[in-house]
C-alpha cells in the first residue's frame, strides 16, 4: 500500500540514487525574494561590484572548485582586456602614422575603450556567475564575445583598408 | 598539504601568475614613453602612475594566491573585483598616454 510508513522506500535508497531524493523545497517566502533579486539585475549587479560581500547573503557556497573555475574565467577575460590595453599603447607607439589623419590614435583609444569594457564585463559576468551558483541557478548566458569577436574583425578590416589604400599610394 | 582535486588551487595560483605578467607588459608599455628623449613631465606622471598601477595588481595576486594556500579555498571576493577596477584604471592611464 503506497504512502504507509512501512512501505516507502527505505531511506538509505537516498544515498545511492540522489536522484530519488525528493526536491528540496526552500523556505517560504525565499523565492518570492530570490526572484525579486533577480529582476533588479542592472542595480543588483552595480552594487555587486562595490560590494561583493552581498553575494555571501543569497543562496549556500557551492563547490570551491567550481568557484575557482569561475575565477579562471574571470581572469582569462582580465588577460583579454590588458592584451587589448597593450595593443592599443603598442599601436600609438610603434606603427607608423597611417594615410588617413589620426587613424592610428583613434585605432589606439578604441582599442583601450574595448579593454576597460572587457575588464568592466568580466567582473560583472563573475559576479552574476557566482550569484547563479550559490542560487543553484542556469549560469548567466552573454552575447558579449560574440559582439567582440565583430568588433574586432572590423578593425582588423578597417586595417587592411588603411595598409591597401597605403600600397596603392 | 591539503589535497587539491583536480589541481584547481594550483591552476588559480598559475591564472593569477599570469595575469600578473599581462600587467606587467602593459605597465611597461605605458611607461616607455616617459624613457624617451623628449619626456614631457605629463608622460613621467603617467608612467608613475601605471607602475603604481601595476604594483597593485601584482600585490593583489600575491594576496590571493596566499589566500588559496588555505583548505578549502575560499572563493575570491574584494581583490577580484578591485583587479577589474585597476585594470580600468590602467585603460585610462593608457588613454591619456596616447592622446597626451
Amino acid at each position: 500500500m503506497r504512502g504507509h510508513p512501512g512501505r516507502s522506500p527505505p531511506i538509505i535508497l537516498h544515498h545511492a540514487f540522489p536522484q530519488l531524493r525528493p526536491a528540496p523545497a526552500g523556505p517560504p517566502g525565499e523565492p518570492f525574494w530570490t526572484a525579486r533579486v533577480n529582476n533588479r539585475r542592472v542595480i543588483g549587479d552595480l552594487r555587486q561590484w562595490f560590494d561583493p560581500e552581498r553575494a555571501e547573503r543569497v543562496g549556500e557556497p557551492p563547490d570551491y572548485r567550481f568557484s575557482l573555475a569561475n575565477e579562471r574565467t574571470f581572469l582569462a577575460w582580465i588577460r583579454t582586456g590588458l592584451a587589448l590595453i597593450a595593443g592599443g599603447l603598442a599601436c600609438a607607439q610603434f606603427l607608423p602614422p597611417l594615410p588617413i589623419a589620426h587613424l592610428r590614435e583613434g585605432i589606439a583609444v578604441l582599442l583601450l575603450l574595448l579593454g576597460a569594457l572587457v575588464a568592466l564585463r568580466a567582473v560583472d559576468h563573475w559576479a552574476r556567475t557566482e550569484r547563479a551558483m550559490r542560487l543553484k541557478q542556469d549560469l548567466p548566458g552573454s552575447r558579449f564575445p560574440a559582439v567582440l569577436a565583430i568588433v574586432v574583425a572590423l578593425g582588423a578590416l578597417l586595417l587592411v583598408v588603411a595598409v591597401l589604400i597605403q600600397a596603392s599610394r | 598539504m591539503t589535497p587539491d582535486p583536480g589541481a584547481s588551487a594550483e591552476r588559480t595560483r598559475l591564472a593569477w601568475r599570469r595575469t600578473g605578467l599581462s600587467a606587467a607588459a602593459v605597465g611597461l608599455l605605458a611607461a616607455r614613453p616617459a624613457f624617451t628623449p623628449d619626456a614631457t613631465p605629463p608622460r613621467v606622471l603617467l608612467a608613475a602612475a601605471a607602475m603604481t598601477g601595476w604594483v597593485i595588481l601584482v600585490r593583489l595576486s600575491y594576496l590571493r594566491v596566499r589566500g588559496l594556500r588555505r583548505g578549502p579555498p575560499q572563493p575570491g571576493r574584494r581583490t577580484v573585483v578591485a583587479y577589474a577596477w585597476v585594470t580600468v584604471g590602467l585603460a585610462i592611464i593608457g588613454g591619456l598616454v596616447v592622446t597626451l
